[in-house]
């Protein structure tokens, strides 16, 4: 029932814009809980590395004095990676095309983290 | 001023952060998450991403100690975390049933690194579970052809952890001054 919702969540944000090629619910200990993902992407892998990045992210925020963390971005030359805190156990992952317009894509993902965060 | 680096590993629940955290001379960045797969069964939290402290030596010199996820869906970070060290400490739960075969994989997963630079083990919770002893990871060891001290360890004693790393200190360097690590 709640993987359904997640799930649904995760596709609506993918609908949204085309410009979203990915998107995952994990664990903050690296476990996928709803991913809406292409072929070629291993989830476990996205799993952990996101939950490795979104860890390291928040230490390096809060050590070099630049507060609670809000985001990870990382930029590729093949687009971009974006992860959010979705409540306090969860990390929202988003991989978008390289053309992504980010001021859009961000609101889109702030509005779905804060909707998984109610249901988990 | 000489700066090593130098990595813990090994399996789960081994006690890699708090050696880590016992021994830094610094307040360690740790990257700790609540635990949802089966590692909650042993503790509430996990590393996802690395553990980081410094020793200082003698002299200024500094050991900067890089501590790995135990579970294999981190393995990305063992590389990453691997580069540029000059030894490992491998650290093994003498109570986990199965602690030969995670020797096992942590030398295979490392054998490379472990050719190129310098290993000691750490027997871990031997005070939980005394059913193997040091003698027997010296034994497996020998037989994957592996030379490195074994000793044991209470992750929870800085003592303890601070003769682990001189040991793994002198087999890199035995001219290094670790008189007073401890």
């Amino acid at each position: 029932m709640r993987a359904e919702q997640l799930n649904a969540i995760l596709r609506k944000l993918s609908a949204a814009s085309g410009e979203v090629e990915a998107a995952a619910i994990i664990s903050t200990d690296g476990l996928v809980m709803s991913s809406h993902v292409p072929d070629g992407i291993d989830d476990d892998r996205l799993g952990a590395m996101s939950a490795a990045m979104l860890s390291l992210g928040e230490r390096a925020a809060m050590e070099l004095g630049r507060g609670e963390l809000e985001q990870v971005l990382i930029k590729g030359r093949q687009g971009f990676i974006i992860l959010i805190h979705a409540g306090p156990d969860a990390v929202l992952t988003v991989l978008t095309v390289q053309t992504a317009r980010l001021g859009l894509i961000f609101l889109d993902v702030k509005r779905t983290a804060a909707e998984i965060a109610r249901l988990i | 001023m000489r700066h090593h680096k130098i990595l813990f590993s090994g399996p789960v629940g081994a006690g890699k952060t708090t050696a880590i955290a016992s021994i830094s001379d610094h307040a360690p960045v740790l990257t700790e998450a609540k635990a949802r797969d089966s590692t909650r069964l042993i503790k509430e939290r996990t590393t996802v991403a690395m553990d980081y402290g410094v020793m200082e030596l003698e002299g200024g010199e500094k050991v900067h100690l890089y501590g790995t996820p135990g579970q294999p869906r981190f393995d990305f970070m063992w590389d990453i975390l691997a580069e540029g060290g000059l030894g490992i400490v491998l650290l093994i739960d003498n109570s986990a049933a199965d602690a030969m075969h995670r020797l096992d994989r942590f030398l295979r997963v490392f054998d490379e690194v472990i050719e190129r630079t310098s290993l000691v083990v750490g027997v871990t919770k031997m005070d939980v579970s005394a059913t193997l002893t040091l003698a027997d990871y010296v034994d497996r060891l020998d037989a994957a052809g592996v030379r490195a001290p074994v000793l044991e360890v209470d992750a929870r004693e800085r003592r303890d952890v601070a003769l682990l790393v001189e040991a793994l200190l002198y087999s890199i360097d035995p001219g290094l001054d670790v008189d007073d690590v401890a």
